[in-house]
């Protein structure tokens, strides 16, 4: 069933991102001017980090991820805790696929990681962070977590997909040097 | 109503065979388009429309934006080999222009809109091919998309329209009846409490037609609530059985 | 298009791939990504056809109306080839007049059949003062790169589709369709991107946000029939040649996949 009836709302499986305090999120520098730096967190909720005295604004464009510490108007998420993310990519996952790909206690996206050998952030908002070697390789399993986040038995099929695909990292690399 | 009327009504049954109480064939399928936050092709007798739903996202332009609640735009339009006789000019026309605004209005009832302030929700009808009640089948795949998308709104909307050929009333006209029918009403429906969220009508109707029109359009909505329903959750059966068996 | 940060990382994470001669989805440099053409979609339309290419997804359609012909050319019919990127294609498009991007597209798409003469347009000549005007509208309905050679290749596909409609005394009837629309030559098209010093065969989404040149080669397996050159970036001679050559080598792969679905 994709909706489940509520009083006077249908809650959907597919759905948006709401801020909540205490969210982990991933965004890019939108604008810094003085002490205040906008995030665009690729939704209508835009993020917000107040700088302190001693901070140096991020530059414009980079990663950042952190913590939204308070929502004002649903819209503006105020951010703490923040912290670049240096080189790697970006990819974008429906918020509502968001715990699936962390898995109970991360141990979806523990394996994702350990697997290919990458480093991942993943951000409530639907932002991933993914730096490494095999960052295709991620993608292609997040993408697969995503469309099949419903169906039962995902992390031994994720799994196995990946060890399989360890085969051909490995010829990838032994290719590469000759 | 153009005069030259063809006989619309043969041996009490519609020119297609259907009884007057019934809907021509309607298949949904949820998830069409990869880019848009939600989607759903519709095909309905021989209309067949995409919607698809962008948002919510920052509202532009920025003197449009409402800090209180999400702004709905909708765009309807005809594809110019849409028609089985000419070539149609794209672009908006004063038809394609209200339609649009009516659409717009069934949404922004349903939508949950305080929950995104600020944003905007973008919704897109596009009829590659038109065989009348194209706004009804429009509504119809919009409210799939809308739902594919994630956005929270009280009621699956459904739409279809019921008109008077002669003195008998038919559910879901289509191209040729529309043309010709005497009376043409499309309805779109929040179905859990029926309320009514669009209404337009032309021609004439006796009120007690119009409430057995009404009625008609009432009894019908559960099969096509049904066929919605059932889009968005083949969208995930399908994946999940790959893995059965 | 101002480029926003999301798209800054794609570019480098697609430079960096390139650097070790590997593309995001691990094709060949010159390799397409899977086509598929589905002739016939649309029945109101006298021929129409969906390609899919990836993740783009076109729908041409064809109208055959009776007008008269140009004052210049009173013997012959007309055609004309229009694409259209709907709003719903991509958050960028929106709705409006076309914007230069969707007019290049257009013309590109019309250039190309035209210049194949693919139709004989004396052909389309019914009597003195009555012509067919035979009109291609292409529907992008998901932008996911590469529109140039989905869109030339779905009119392609729905020309072959169409069935001409009857004329009699002096009437049209659109639901009486006999004879095909007489299609006299088969123009594929092939769309190169430069990203860097490396250059690549149809071009997806992010590659195309990379893209410092772009060239499109439409040939019909015996000469060249239009080319466009794209962006601010550049081509040598050398580079222009090699790529007309893998452009005819492609010709008959693609030639082959819209005669198998007519």
């Amino acid at each position: 069933m994709l909706g489940i009836y509520d009083e006077r709302e249908i809650v959907p499986l597919e759905g948006t991102w709401k801020a909540n305090v205490g969210d982990s999120v991933v965004g890019t520098v939108a604008s810094a001017k003085g002490s205040v730096c906008i995030v665009d967190l690729s939704s209508f909720v835009r993020g917000l980090i107040v700088l302190r005295k001693y901070e140096t604004a991020p530059e414009k464009g980079s990663i950042i991820s952190a913590v939204i510490r308070d929502v004002e108007n649903r819209r503006t998420a105020i951010l703490e805790g923040s912290s670049e993310l240096h080189g790697g990519i970006l990819m974008k996952v429906k918020p509502s696929k968001v715990p699936r790909l962390i898995g109970k206690s991360n141990t979806m996206i523990n394996q994702i990681a350990d697997l290919t050998a990458v480093r991942i952030v993943v951000g409530m908002n639907g932002l991933v962070w993914i730096s490494g070697e095999n960052s295709a390789r991620a993608v292609a399993a997040i993408e697969r977590v995503c469309e099949e986040a419903h169906v039962p038995g995902l992390t031994m099929r994720i799994k196995e997909m990946l060890e399989k695909e360890k085969g051909i990292i490995g010829n990838d690399i032994e290719k590469g040097t000759i | 109503m153009k005069s030259n009327k063809p006989e619309l009504i043969v041996n009490n049954k519609r020119l297609d065979g259907r009884n007057f109480d019934e809907l021509r064939p309607l298949s949904i399928k949820a998830g069409v388009i990869d880019n848009a936050s939600g989607s759903a092709y519709v095909e309905w007798g021989n209309n067949k429309i995409i919607a698809a739903v962008y948002g919510p996202k920052e509202a532009m332009p920025k003197h449009m934006m409402d800090p209180s609640k999400a702004i709905i735009k909708c765009r309807y339009a005809m594809s110019p080999f849409s028609n089985l006789s000419e070539h149609g000019r794209s672009g908006p026309s004063r038809r394609s222009t209200e339609i649009s605004k009516v659409i717009k209005e069934v949404f922004e009832n349903v939508v949950f809109l305080n929950e995104f302030p600020g944003s905007e929700i973008d919704i897109f009808v596009e009829v590659l091919q038109g065989d009348g009640g194209t706004r009804a089948a429009g509504i119809t795949a919009a409210s799939v998309a809308m739902a594919s998308a994630g956005i929270p709104m009280r009621d699956l909307v459904y739409a279809v329209s019921v008109g008077r050929i002669d003195d008998k009333l038919a559910l879901d006209l289509n191209m040729i009846e529309d043309n010709y029918s005497d009376s043409d009403m499309p309805i779109a429906v929040a179905p859990r409490d029926g309320e009514i969220l669009l209404l337009q009508m032309d021609g004439g109707l006796s009120r007690e037609q119009l409430s057995r029109g009404i009625s008609m359009v009432l009894s019908a909505g559960k099969d096509i609530s049904k066929k919605q329903i059932d889009a968005l959750k083949e969208n995930y059966d399908s994946i999940s059985k790959k893995y059965e068996s | 298009m101002k480029m926003e940060s999301i798209d800054m990382i794609k570019v480098n994470y697609i430079k960096s791939m390139l650097a070790k001669n590997m593309r995001e989805d691990s094709r060949g440099m010159f390799d397409f990504r899977n086509m598929r053409i589905t002739p016939g979609t649309m029945g109101n339309a006298e021929g129409s056809a969906q390609v899919e290419l990836g993740r783009t997804k076109v729908l041409a359609g064809v109208k055959i109306a009776l007008e008269a012909p140009m004052t210049d050319t009173p013997d012959q019919g007309n055609m004309t080839v229009a694409a259209e990127l709907l709003p719903l294609a991509h958050s960028k498009y929106e709705s409006g007049p076309p914007t230069p991007e969707a007019i290049e597209l257009s013309r590109v798409t019309d250039r190309g059949i035209r210049a194949g003469s693919c139709i004989d347009l004396k052909s389309l000549f019914i009597e003195e003062g009555k012509a067919w005007g035979v009109y291609i509208d292409v529907y992008v309905l998901n932008y996911g790169g590469n529109l140039f050679d989905a869109c030339e290749i779905a009119a392609m596909s729905a020309l072959l589709n169409s069935t001409m409609p009857t004329y009699e005394d002096g009437k049209v009837i659109h639901e009486n369709r006999k004879n095909r629309l007489k299609i006299d030559n088969i123009v594929t098209s092939t769309t190169f991107a430069k990203i860097g010093g490396s250059i690549l065969l149809d071009p997806s989404l992010d590659e195309e946000i990379a893209s410092d040149a772009r060239l499109t080669v439409t040939n019909d397996g015996s000469s060249i029939r239009s080319m466009q050159k794209g962006l601010r970036g550049s081509f040598y001679q050398k580079e222009i040649e090699e790529l007309v050559g893998i452009s005819f080598n492609k010709h008959v792969e693609l030639k082959s996949l819209i005669e198998k679905r007519v």
